[in-house]
């Protein structure tokens, strides 16, 4: 089953930990928004495979809700 | 008592009014952002006026009862569940001893409100309880709270379950990121120009990222200026929003150079920059529960406005906004 991880809320793609292909354990952090000068990780829900990342480092307003991660 | 199994994103004890009397020793009010949402919590558990609960703000956090408990959560709708069984906002809830309640993000809105039937009874410091993370005042050992922590609960609670605030009681969050915020002239409008001033209230100005409790930063274009800001004294300073140093009232739009800054709950008290406009508490609400990204435009009004708009606010936090399921 795909999950698809969601940004938490608006902010900036401060850092993004996988890569397409990327072995992932649930709770492994994938990657970290700046919002309010605050660090917000993002979990995977679940062990899988990384099949999608459609963020990458230094983009800034982000929507809440976009698609970030898919995990398969 | 409340375990602390998750943090949530710099979640904070806070009291309402804050820290009163002590802005001039540096010490800001702190407190909730969205004080409407925060005094009804209370209001819903039966707690008086100016006792402690927690600002969740974006992401929120886990907290496991060590007794059984009346609680209630307002605010964002963090999609809370008690032992994985969804909580309703805006009502009065009953937990068990060993409950957990789990919140996690909101869709609309930024920031969700805890309070809990006696209190939480963090230490008094200089007058409140409420968190100055910043400076290190207050809260859990001056700063927000913390996994493992364990967060003291007054036992002087009589909160009843199934208690709600009558819809038409509630602050209504925008959906569309577009928030018409309310501002009153002054103390340093006279420092820009009549085109700087139909701008600042023409233009969409977005919410930085980069801001904070402290300061909320705007995006937008150039402020221009009266011959006031640049025919001026040395002392003032050379960039034409510069002036000798003077104290920040809460709200103060503080233009910074050319970046406006809006001064919120732990806002610095003073410095060399002038305040053209001031968003009034009665708009605070609307700047708690906006998210970096959205949009504001700025309505002006009196104060008369605003100290009536600040009544009415009042009038709602009280028994006659709740009803019975």
């Amino acid at each position: 089953m795909a999950h698809e991880i969601e940004l938490m809320t608006a902010g900036n793609m401060w850092k993004v930990l996988v890569k397409p292909g990327d072995a992932v354990k649930a709770g492994d952090t994938l990657f970290i928004m700046e919002v309010m000068k605050m660090e917000v990780p993002h979990e995977a829900p679940a062990d899988g495979t990384v099949s999608a990342v459609n963020i990458s480092e230094g983009e800034e307003g982000l929507d809440a809700g976009f698609v970030a991660v898919v995990i398969d | 008592m409340l375990e602390v199994i998750k943090s949530g994103l710099e979640t904070s004890i806070q009291d309402w009014p804050g820290r009163q009397g002590y802005l001039k020793c540096g010490f800001p009010w702190s407190g909730p952002m969205d004080h409407w949402s925060f005094r009804l919590a209370n209001v819903l558990v039966g707690n008086a006026p100016g006792t402690a609960g927690l600002e969740c703000q974006f992401i929120g956090p886990s907290l496991r009862f060590t007794a059984d408990a009346v609680f209630a959560l307002t605010g964002a709708d963090m999609q809370a569940k008690l032992d994985g069984v969804p909580v309703p906002t805006w009502e009065s809830v009953a937990a068990k001893a060993g409950q957990v309640l789990e919140m996690t993000f909101p869709k609309v809105g930024a920031r969700a409100y805890f309070a809990i039937a006696g209190g939480i009874e963090n230490e008094v410091f200089f007058g409140s309880r409420a968190t100055f993370n910043k400076g290190g005042l207050g809260g859990m050992g001056g700063h927000s709270i913390k996994v493992g922590q364990t967060l003291p609960v007054g036992t002087g609670g009589n909160g009843v379950a199934g208690r709600r605030v009558k819809p038409e009681a509630r602050p209504v969050f925008v959906t569309d990121k577009r928030w018409n915020v309310e501002v009153c002239a002054g103390p340093n409008d006279d420092w820009i120009d009549e085109a700087g001033q139909q701008r600042f209230l023409t233009t969409d100005w977005k919410l930085s990222s980069k801001s904070d409790r402290g300061g909320f930063r705007l995006e937008g274009p150039e402020w221009t200026f009266t011959d006031k800001a640049h025919n001026k004294l040395p002392e003032h300073g050379s960039d034409p929003a510069n002036i000798v140093d003077h104290g920040y009232p809460l709200g103060a739009i503080n233009l910074a150079g050319q970046t406006p800054i809006i001064l919120v709950n732990d806002w610095p008290d003073g410095g060399g920059f002038i305040n053209p406009y001031t968003v009034p508490g009665c708009a605070f609400w609307k700047l708690g529960q906006s998210k970096p990204g959205e949009i504001y435009h700025f309505q002006q009004i009196s104060v008369t406005e605003a100290q009536a708009a600040a009544r009415r606010i009042t009038a709602l936090c009280t028994e006659s906004s709740i009803e019975t399921l």
